[in-house]
């Protein structure tokens, strides 16, 4: 490391008012072993906690607020796993210290996207668990995409074959709908239970993802059994991964039935390829990782997932466009017959189709594998891309219960990630962080900086291409696979060589860092679609006169203060050079910096 | 250049890596493996430039449907196996199978290769007549393996079995890299790494046209990306952004400078590497096209196969003298739906294959450049209506001026389910492991014998480590 380097770390300016006083204070109230140790953590094993600003205190320091929430809450379940039980009990005690603007900043930037004023001063008032709760409160907020696709006249037949109107729905939600958190949350279970508008070959496809995407967002707060219920009796789904028409063995012809489902739906959807303890690592028994399911499990799942159709009417198919949002039905008739033994589980040769199903999906939920291997990956999409054992095993065990007996509650799992230590504490070790996935950062700018679209139909459409845009686009994964996996180890660098996850940086190679920078080089100056989508820049506009200033208010507003004073002065030096005189130079002025910083290192590493 | 050059090359390379690294700031133990440089010793990169390229097939390619029995009884069982129509009409009739039948210079081998004659899918007859050239083979049931293993073998589990078989991100990954998910280096990166020091910027070893895949990953070997249009340069540090060119500078320096944090610092370093490589990559693509043979701008693989071409031609400007690419195709999970989406992707494999083969004759380089495919897994025989499941070996193209072609190698398997070849329904178990292909490849790409454990940990384990690609 650099000299330069390490001045930076250890100049950066991150809650430079935390009051470290405060922090065994904090801990004292926790009661539970496990916050301590995980106060103690941060990354992994020990040998990967190499503070480069050797700032011991800083490391360990923990956010009342935060910490009391996430750490000590839940004491009433107890006898779990590692004594961890961050359950996200309410009643925790309320936060003492003041919440600082930085960390109220980064809170909403994990929660949601960005890190409004008003947003920042109800965080600071409420405390980090009670907005959380007031959040986890709301309904669904507006109307379905589907409704709105129909409503603005993308039901049409000329768009029977295509996907007219899909991207437009979905980047409403995501920038304008005013449940940041819910739409975090609908974004981040696409890329658990991905469909993709790569490889949805049915009539209505526009309108089936979109309604897809809608049953995402309806169980966002919701339970994941019922989640996955609605999701695997989806059209959108159904025809993904082909449980649609899948029909039962034939001997005459030797044909079986169809294995996509089946499989997926274990190592995607709930159980994952092996064996886990609660806190995410593997099983093994002699040194040999302990598989969860054979291929026999497979095929006789499979038989289970068998006799399931649309309900589309056949004439017109162009009049019923509302196929799309009606669950698959089945009439037995190519519903396989016999016995089935899914993971040890005899499901009965009486049950029907719809019975079996029910019954097949309740071992999966009921599978000790569901809370560390979807714990995890929640974890990786909203605070830390390589989270301690420590970390998941609480939220596997809120996963597991909710406080109140109930499994599966993702009000509890979204506490447990957001309210742990080790999510309200900045990481400071070399291997923390998570990488903002490029579509993350688009939304993030587009709600910083009060995007809207003039017609109403946000054009923003296909963002995939690598080179010239984004390199992603939400719903157009090119596998079920998602974009990134939740293994994926970067090579070839340090990250590798002490074998840390991260998932975004799948999609990081020459390409796409330079795609991305022209990107949103455009994007700031211009909007999207001719000035369509268009931000409004008028707070930014009122401090550009002042480039220190402007500078500082975008470190907070976009990196919750993370650009240490290295970067910021350098950053400021050149934005002072650019002229000022007039409505012009001051807007160039602001274009710069938001390209600026959202060039910077610390910011597309939220830490 | 000449063998005796290499030590001065190595060490030439090492300081020049060594001052790249030390730009890039962090201190990285991992990049300066001098044992690994010192193993280069006995790579031989002499007699001319030579260069790997990987066609992926991503999702499993359904190898019935691609390379199958067309004589008499064969083609007849092969219907009967995948359930005729009442499977969804999977096999191809053999009337139009007539073109693209196969009539090997060598008679096929392997358990079932009596009485068998195999043909292509219609939709390869543009590699038809390189077959016939003797410039394309196929290597037959082809998998991972970790040691030749028996049906006996695999049904007791009395011998290690490659992690996660029917997988695909996993077997993607054991393909490419001998580990599961998570895995950190792949061959074509090892191969990259016993070169590095050939080459005058090791950047360009291992370029990838297609998207991030541990295959090109080795110990020091990065994998270089590259747009279907060449390296993306980044507007904003050109000359001024927004009108400022003290922004510009500070746009650079922003995203260049080194990091402790490793996640910034890799961001950083990739960062670092698109910028100058890009002023590189940009002399050696002119924007006249360097060969005369017209790629289909409308498939992506005929654009990445028409990029590695040109980068080909540019490799003096690159300064390279071994290199592995990497491209690929999505698509291949066929499910459902075989009939009507898995003949366009064999079509942009035939006529992208034919085309590329067509632009390296014109530069000269045919003989330069061995090109194969690789796929997750096979596919099933048996069909779930209109389409197959995921399943273990697979028949796979070895194409290239350099390939004694014409043949079949490996051993026909008896098509059946549960015949002596079959897991279950029409799943092959391999005979011929991914890290014998990798062996031989290697070898002709110049690693010594000796090297090829660090390339594929494994093969020690197989006896045969040359296939018999090359003449």
């Amino acid at each position: 490391m650099t000299p330069e380097a390490i001045l930076d770390t250890q100049a950066s300016p991150i809650n430079p008012a935390r009051p470290g006083a405060e922090a065994p204070r904090a801990i004292a109230k926790a009661s539970t072993a496990a916050l301590a140790a995980a106060a103690c953590g941060g990354g992994g094993s020990s040998s990967l906690e190499t503070d480069v600003a050797g700032s011991a205190g800083t490391g360990t320091s923990t956010e009342p607020a935060g910490g009391s929430a996430g750490g000590s809450a839940g004491g009433s379940t107890g006898g779990s796993a590692g004594g961890s039980n961050g359950t996200g009990d309410t009643t925790a005690p309320v936060a003492t210290t003041p919440i600082t603007d930085a960390q109220a900043a980064r809170f909403l930037q994990q929660a949601g996207f960005a890190a409004m004023s008003g947003d920042k001063a109800a965080v600071q008032s409420k405390g980090f668990a009670a907005w959380l709760d007031e959040q986890l409160a709301q309904p669904v907020l507006g109307g379905t995409r589907y409704q709105w696709m129909v409503d603005n006249g993308y039901a049409v037949e000329a768009n029977i074959n295509n996907f007219a109107g899909a991207d437009s729905s979905i980047w409403r939600r995501l920038i304008a709908s005013p449940d940041p958190l819910r739409q975090h949350m609908t974004l981040a279970l696409s890329e658990i239970l991905v469909v993709s508008m790569s490889g949805l070959p049915i009539k209505w496809r526009n309108l089936a993802i979109a309604h897809y995407a809608d049953i995402l967002e309806k169980h966002a707060f919701g339970n994941y059994r019922e989640l996955l219920q609605e999701v695997t009796l989806s059209l959108a789904m159904g025809t993904y991964l082909n449980m649609q028409g899948n029909r039962k063995e034939d001997p005459a012809t030797g044909r079986v039935p169809d294995e996509n489902y089946a499989r997926e739906v274990m190592q995607l959807f709930s159980i994952g390829l092996q064996q886990l303890n609660l806190d995410g690592t593997v099983k093994t028994s002699n040194g040999v990782a302990l598989d969860t399911y054979t291929q026999t499990d497979i095929t006789q799942l499979a038989r289970v997932f068998t006799g399931w159709t649309s309900t589309r009417t056949t004439d017109p198919i162009a009049s019923d466009f509302a196929y799309v949002t009606r669950p698959m039905s089945n009439t037995g008739n190519q519903y396989q017959a016999g016995d089935k033994t899914v993971l040890g589980t005899v499901i009965p040769a009486s049950a029907s189709a719809a019975q079996a199903l029910n019954l097949a999906l309740d071992v999966l939920f009921q599978h000790a594998n569901v809370g560390p291997h979807i714990g995890r990956q929640l974890i990786q999409r909203f605070t830390a891309s390589n989270p301690s054992p420590a970390y998941v095993a609480r939220v596997a065990a809120a996963f597991n219960n909710n406080g109140q007996g109930v499994r599966g509650d993702f009000k509890a799992v979204l506490r447990a990630v957001l309210l742990d230590t080790e999510a309200r504490t900045p990481n400071a070790s070399v291997s923390g962080g998570r990488l903002r996935e490029p579509v993350q950062r688009l939304v993030q700018w587009a709600r910083s900086f009060r995007v809207t679209s003039k017609q109403g139909r946000w054009p923003i459409g296909d963002t995939s291409d690598p080179a010239t845009r984004l390199g992603q686009s939400p719903f157009r994964s090119p596998s079920v696979f998602n974009f990134f996996r939740p293994g994926y180890v970067p090579p070839g660098n340090e990250l590798g060589a002490n074998q840390i996850t991260a998932p975004e940086f799948q999609l990081v190679n020459e390409s796409t860092v330079a795609g991305y920078l022209n990107y949103m080089q455009s994007v700031i100056a211009n909007g999207m679609s001719s000035g369509d989508v268009a931000a409004d820049y008028s707070a930014e506009m009122a401090l550009a006169a002042d480039a220190s200033a402007l500078l500082q208010h975008l470190n907070l507003l976009l990196a919750a203060d993370a650009l240490g004073a290295a970067s910021l002065s350098s950053l400021v030096a050149a934005v002072n050079s650019m002229p000022a005189a007039t409505e012009t130079n001051r807007l160039n002025r602001v274009r710069a910096a938001i390209l600026l910083v959202m060039a910077a290192p610390e910011y597309l590493v939220q830490r | 250049m000449k063998l005796n050059r290499l030590p001065e090359l190595r060490r030439r390379e090492f300081l020049r890596r060594s001052a790249q690294l030390s730009l890039a700031g962090a201190a990285a133990p991992w990049a300066l493996n001098l044992a690994a440089i010192a193993n280069a010793a006995a790579a031989d990169s002499s007699g001319g430039y030579k260069a790997l390229v990987c066609l992926f097939l991503y999702g499993g390619n359904d190898y019935a449907s691609t390379l199958m029995p067309v004589d008499s009884a064969g083609h007849a069982e092969l219907v009967r196996l995948r359930g005729g129509s009442g499977g969804g009409n999977l096999v191809a009739t053999r009337d139009s199978l007539a073109a693209t039948t196969l009539s090997p210079r060598v008679p096929l081998a392997g358990s079932g290769a009596s009485g068998t004659q195999l043909a292509m899918a219609p939709e390869l007859a543009p590699l038809q007549s390189l077959f016939d050239g003797g410039s394309l083979g196929w290597l037959l049931n082809v998998g991972t393996l970790v040691q030749p293993t028996s049906k006996a073998q695999y049904q007791a589990r009395s011998v290690p079995l490659p992690p996660k078989l029917f997988s695909h991100n996993d077997q993607q990954s054991v393909w490419q890299s001998s580990g599961a998910e998570g895995a950190v280096k792949g061959w074509g990166g090892a191969i990259g790494d016993l070169f590095l020091g050939a080459n005058s910027s090791s950047t360009f070893t291992c370029i990838n046209a297609s998207s991030n895949a541990v295959f090109m990953s080795g110990q020091q070997a990065f994998q270089y990306q590259v747009s279907n249009s060449g390296a993306v340069p980044i507007n904003g540090i050109q000359t001024n952004l927004y009108g400022s060119t003290s922004a510009a500078q500070a746009l650079r320096s922003l995203i260049t400078t080194p990091r402790s944090n490793w996640m910034e610092a890799e961001y950083a370093r990739v960062t670092a590497r698109s910028i100058a490589a890009e002023a590189i990559v940009k002399d050696a693509l002119p924007s006249t096209l360097p060969f005369n043979t017209v790629f289909d701008s409308t498939s992506s693989l005929h654009r990445q196969l028409q990029m590695v071409a040109r980068l080909v031609a540019g490799r003096s400007t690159l300064g390279a003298q071994r290199q592995v690419f990497f491209v690929s195709l999505g698509g291949f999970d066929n499910h459902d739906f075989l009939n009507d989406q898995h003949p366009p992707l064999l079509s942009q494999v035939g006529s992208g294959l034919a085309a590329f083969h067509g632009a390296l004759t014109e530069l000269g380089v045919a003989d330069r450049v061995t090109t194969f495919t690789a796929s997750d897994f096979g596919r099933t025989l048996t069909s779930n209506g209109d389409g197959s499941d995921h399943g273990w070996g697979s028949h796979h193209i070895v194409m290239g001026g350099a390939v004694r072609g014409r043949r079949c190698w490996g051993e026909m398997p008896v098509l059946a389910n549960g015949g002596p070849n079959d897991v279950g329904q029409g799943r092959l178990l391999p005979t011929t492991s991914v890290d014998q292909l990798a062996a031989t490849l290697a070898r002709w790409m110049g690693v010594s014998e000796t090297e090829l454990s660090t390339v594929v940990p494994n093969i020690n384990n197989f006896s045969q480590r040359d296939l018999g690609f090359f003449s």
